[in-house]
């Protein structure tokens, strides 16, 4: 499949592939707590009831940083699974959630300030185990570049077994799931109200909602890169990681911030850097 | 098809209830009732959700909040009242602090009977609110889709009410543009309205029986000042500000200039107004964030 080809499969399967993804989440998580669970389309509907809704806005620019916000997580995506430079996938990654980030400051409330800021303290745990995850899987291919990556002989989790485990760490924060969905939960109520999407409703919730289902496919498309060498094996493994962030979400309650900082950090410096430095000794 | 009645969101305020309807109303959630399989979310934001689900009689203290979630809530909404409290009153009605039902601060769409409301007749409530919901929606998609039917006319002391409301609104959103609230627009009183249509000339825009703007214009000499024009948030990338314009242009035919005075930061009403040919010649300090600009249109 060249490039373009798979640009444009990107870009029309990804929001249906999020959502159901996000939609079996809700039902599986209903069933982990024994109650029946929504539909499997219900993302769906949400976003269609929220796209004929009224946009209130404190200030209307706030919904341009959204609108930026899912752009670049388009884009972030289209440079992955075109197969180009990690380091350029990652700098976008990040500048979409800059943008995120921005919006809810714009937006003036104490409640979306305070997730806005939460939000950065994530960004900061994920940040350097993301990067880590990149230039351990350069020094087994020797590119930066996907398409390299993607094709390369070996099964890149053999080797570097503890970048993945410190990836699959940051990626619970990244879907801001307990213990760390501390900018904002998606269940019920929690102290910051809706934390970082707090002041945005309408069309622009709608694009926040459709933005975490690129992003979801975009992330799982990374897990996908360790077990690369044989494509099913890849698929399959990249579901089990999901099913395994939603398992967790269902089974721990919320960290603090600090707490939630350091650990991250921690198995960044263990299980990612030691994984890199063993790397670099052998021969 | 539209996602409204697969996927309603709710917002749960406690006026000041005994908190037997708030146990039921959260019994919905747990296993036994799981309204979530009917896509039911309980958000603790106004600004997310489509119902308003309120328990309990309203008192002095709650009377404002209730306002202002009201308010905070995206259009098409739903308010729900649970319980006899929420309803009437009810056992409380008689009490000094006590104003009434929900229905005395904002527009009630459901009754939930019960004392307490029983979990299935509070998702029986919800479930009729969505049909209340869908109906809002038509109407409101019915007045966008009618844009072009927009009947511009001149407007009487009858219509009055709905213009000052028509008025506020438009200020409101001009208000948070320029972070202060101290547009006259906001402070006046529907006496003070009616009293103007003596010597003022008031047109309105009209969809589908609602007024959706609002302008008026005095002649003193041959110089015609203009009063707006005021269009409904929801219709400001329209014409009808402009089609107004024309409107008042077309009364006062004889006038040689009219004038009219915006805040500094409305900068959309400002396209509109050179777009219409009109000039800033002057500009006033009011506040300090807000500045009049006066602009003004020669007729040749």
């Amino acid at each position: 499949m060249n490039a373009w080809l798979r640009l444009i499969v990107y870009l029309v399967a990804a929001p249906v592939i999020g959502g159901l993804l996000a939609g079996w989440d809700r039902r599986v998580s209903a069933r982990m707590q024994s109650r029946q669970g929504p539909p499997i389309l219900q993302p769906f509907y949400d976003v269609l009831k929220l796209w004929q809704k009224q946009n209130l806005a404190v200030f209307p620019s706030q919904n341009y940083y959204i609108l930026s916000f899912l752009l670049l997580v388009i884009f972030t995506g289209a440079l992955f699974f075109a197969g180009s430079d990690l380091l350029l996938v990652i700098f976008a990654f990040t500048t979409a959630a800059i943008f995120f980030v921005l919006g809810a400051y714009k937006a003036s409330s104490p409640y979306s300030f305070i997730g806005a800021e939460r939000e950065l303290i994530q960004i900061m745990a994920y940040e350097p185990m993301v990067l880590l995850t990149a230039i351990g899987m350069y020094m087994v291919t020797k590119t930066f570049y996907v398409r390299g990556i993607a094709s390369h002989g070996t099964m890149l989790v053999l080797v570097l077994p503890g970048v993945f485990l410190g990836f699959v760490y940051a990626l619970e924060i990244k879907f801001r799931k307990s213990p760390f969905d501390l900018s904002s939960s998606h269940h019920a109520h929690q102290e910051l109200v809706r934390g970082i999407t707090t002041e945005f409703s309408g069309r622009t919730l709608a694009m926040i909602e459709v933005a975490h289902w690129y992003e979801s496919v975009f992330l799982l498309g990374w897990v996908y890169l360790f077990f690369a060498a044989s494509p099913v094996v890849g698929v399959v493994m990249s579901l089990v990681v999901y099913a395994f962030v939603v398992l967790v979400d269902n089974v721990f309650a919320r960290l603090k911030w600090q707490t939630a900082l350091r650990s991250a950090w921690a198995v960044t410096a263990v299980l990612g850097f030691g994984n890199i430095v063993i790397l670099s000794l052998l021969p | 098809m539209n996602g409204f009645k697969k996927s309603p969101w709710i917002l749960h305020y406690d006026a000041s209830s005994c908190n037997g309807c708030d146990i039921e109303t959260l019994a919905c959630l747990t296993p036994v009732f799981d309204v979530e399989r009917l896509g039911v979310v309980n958000t603790g934001n106004p600004k997310h959700a489509d119902i308003f689900l309120v328990t309990g009689a309203v008192n002095e203290q709650s009377k404002h909040v209730i306002r202002n979630l009201y308010r905070q809530l995206p259009e098409p909404k739903v308010v729900v009242a649970v319980g006899a409290c929420a309803a009437t009153g009810g056992i409380f009605r008689e009490c000094y602090n006590i104003s009434g039902g929900v229905d005395c601060v904002v527009p009630v769409d459901v009754y939930v009977p019960g004392c307490a409301a029983r979990p299935e007749a509070i998702i029986d409530g919800v479930v009729k609110g969505l049909a209340v919901m869908e109906e809002k929606q038509t109407a409101m998609a019915a007045d966008r889709g009618n844009l072009d039917q927009t009947l511009y006319a001149a407007a009487d002391v009858g219509d009055a009410p709905s213009i000052l409301s028509l008025a506020k609104a438009a200020a409101l959103t001009e208000a948070l543009l320029h972070d202060d609230d101290s547009f006259p627009a906001l402070k006046r009183t529907l006496p003070q309205l009616q009293q103007e249509f003596d010597w003022r000339l008031f047109f309105k825009a009209v969809v589908n029986g609602k007024i959706i703007g609002a302008i008026s214009g005095r002649l003193t000499g041959d110089t015609v000042s203009v009063n707006g024009p005021a269009v409904h948030p929801y219709f400001r990338n329209s014409d009808v500000a402009g089609r107004m314009l024309e409107e008042v242009e077309r009364a006062f035919r004889g006038a040689k200039q009219f004038e009219v005075c915006i805040g500094n930061k409305s900068e959309q009403l400002l396209l509109e107004l050179v777009k219409a040919g009109y000039l800033s010649f002057k500009t006033e300090v009011f506040t300090p964030k807000i500045t009049w600009v006066y602009l003004r249109k020669e007729k040749k």
